[in-house]
């Protein structure tokens, strides 16, 4: 399983796909925080962590486009004649291989949060960030960025369209899950993305706590990770 | 249909009934021929004959709807992919144009545990060594067969497995290769390579498998494919008649060829012509097996007339 990491890091690490994300992460950790430090009210607790919070979608993509490209590019197939280890546990540890990118690179996009937002929050009106209310949104990110980014591997994987994944993505984060509070106040919380947001501080949680998002958003990653692992091992590879 | 199997348990790979439909079509059906360890044998037939199906369900990166495939004994889904048993190069597997052809042989050598020393020695022996540093993405074709078997031989396998290699190399190259897999046949191990073009892999393979429509239409020995090609016999004689007449009478055809200069008799063989002729006194001038070339023995097996 090591040598399994070790070969799909590799791989993610050895195109221009990563420098890319970074780069998009980068630049989004920086405008939230610019954008909302100079052009809202930053009273309570929860505006100020929304933005230091952290973008988990762009681990999605990250990963989502990193699979499904696997198949585009056609680099599924050699991997699985060589592994020695059937297609299952490949994909599980191309999963592992993108989870810990995905925390190397919100790890730089928290730094940048943080590095960038801490000084212009201690100007702010109202209670300041403790320790504590810190180290929930840093550690949040991270964790919902490895989730996002093994989420984003088990999509890639069923869809293998890196074109649909990417739209359809983007649609449920931007369209579909806001327009859940439609329904209900609490209603988008529940989603993967939702659920996400709320671990990663950008979204006050109503009805999930910072713990209860956390278990949520490991449960849809498991259920994707599983469906995902059943549809390699049953689906031809070319 | 000539067929000269082995039995499953010697092949190195073994194929049995195999079938691959896609919803309605039928891309390979009720396929079955055996590839023996210590040659070359050439996989052929013309565009969309079924070749590439055929072996992604032969290596296992596909499912076939029925029939199965085996390797050394083994059903292939039975397997751990293994690149010291089974090396692979087809049109599936490709290399991702944004990566070097180095980090892409590097990410195969780490997922197979194989040391980093055979990523080095693999870009020296395809001569991409001072190609290594660049994307992919800007090769030439034939520099991307060039890397495609280098991923293939990373393992040295004792079973190799290549669709259409002779694609986009140079004269040079095509030579390099045949060499390579004569090369390879000769310790023992086993090449089966795909083609559209018999000439182009006649000079390297021991064994032929010509399939089309999905269909087998020919297993053997490439000499048993050039005897295909020999069809009649061409005789010179002072006196024809008595010749003509005594190969009608012993069950051959004939025919006046060349202005009434030589005759072609089928269906009885140079050996009985030379006997016959012997036996009732008749002098020959000439004594010839007319020979089709092997390009024609192929497309007489491709003809979708005789295939139907």
């Amino acid at each position: 399983m090591t040598a399994l990491m070790r070969g799909e890091l590799i791989k993610a690490a050895t195109t221009r796909t990563w420098l890319a994300y970074t780069a998009l992460g980068v630049v989004l950790a920086a405008a939230t925080v610019i954008i909302g430090s100079l052009t809202t009210d930053v009273v309570r607790v929860s505006d100020k962590q929304g933005v230091i919070s952290g973008w988990p979608v762009v681990l999605l993509l990250f990963g989502l486009v990193g699979a499904a490209g696997e198949y585009r590019h056609r680099t599924a197939a050699p991997a699985a004649l060589v592994a020695g280890r059937d297609r299952g546990v490949l994909l599980l540890a191309r999963m592992g291989a993108y989870a810990l990118a995905g925390l190397a690179v919100a790890t730089l996009m928290t730094a940048v949060s943080l590095a960038l937002g801490l000084p212009l929050l201690s100007g702010e009106p109202g209670p300041g960030l403790g320790v504590g209310d810190v180290v929930a949104v840093a550690g949040g990110s991270l964790v919902a960025a490895a989730l996002s980014a093994t989420m984003g591997v088990a999509v890639g994987a069923l869809l293998r369209n890196q074109v649909a994944g990417v739209v359809g993505a983007l649609i449920l984060a931007f369209v579909v899950t806001p327009l859940l509070t439609t329904i209900s106040e609490t209603a988008q919380e529940y989603t993967p993305i939702g659920a996400a947001v709320v671990l990663a501080g950008a979204l006050d949680g109503e009805a999930l706590s910072w713990f209860a998002a956390a278990l949520l958003l490991a449960a849809w990653t498991v259920a994707l990770v599983v469906v995902a692992i059943v549809a390699e091992r049953r689906r031809d590879l070319a | 249909m000539k067929t000269n199997r082995m039995s499953a348990r010697a092949a190195a790979i073994a194929v049995e009934g195999l079938t691959k439909r896609f919803g309605e079509v039928a891309a390979v059906e009720d396929l079955s021929f055996t590839v023996r360890p210590g040659a070359v044998t050439g996989f052929l037939g013309p565009n969309g004959a079924g070749k590439t199906t055929a072996l992604k369900a032969i290596v296992g990166l596909s499912r076939p709807t029925a029939g199965r495939a085996l390797i050394n004994g083994t059903p292939v889904e039975a397997l751990a992919p293994d690149s010291r048993m089974l090396g692979v190069y087809i049109e599936a597997c490709g290399a991702h144009p944004g990566r070097s052809a180095r980090d892409h042989l590097r990410s195969l050598a780490a997922l197979a545990g194989l040391p980093r020393r055979r990523v080095e020695e693999m870009l020296a022996l395809v001569g991409l060594e001072h190609a290594a540093r660049r994307r992919v993405g800007t090769y030439s074709m034939g520099m991307r067969q060039r890397l495609g078997l280098a991923s293939a031989l990373l393992g040295d396998p004792v079973i190799l497995v290549l669709d259409e290699p002779l694609n986009g190399l140079d004269p040079q190259g095509i030579r390099w290769l045949r060499t390579l897999l004569r090369e390879r046949a000769a310790s023992g191990k086993t090449v089966l390579l795909s083609s559209h073009v018999l000439m182009e892999v006649a000079q390297a393979v021991d064994d032929v498998v010509v399939i089309h429509h999905g269909r087998l239409r020919h297993q053997g020995s490439i000499e048993d494919l050039e005897r295909l090609g020999d069809v009649g016999v061409f005789a010179s004689t002072p006196t024809r008649e008595r010749l003509a007449m005594a190969a009608v009478r012993a069950g051959g055809r004939v025919e006046l060829q060349d202005g009434g200069v030589r005759l072609l008799i089928e269906g009885i063989d140079a050996a009985q012509i030379g006997e016959l002729a012997h036996a009732e006194r008749i002098v020959l001038h000439e004594l010839a097996p007319r020979s089709g070339s092997l390009e024609d023995v192929f497309f007489d097996l491709t003809d979708d007339k005789v295939a139907a």
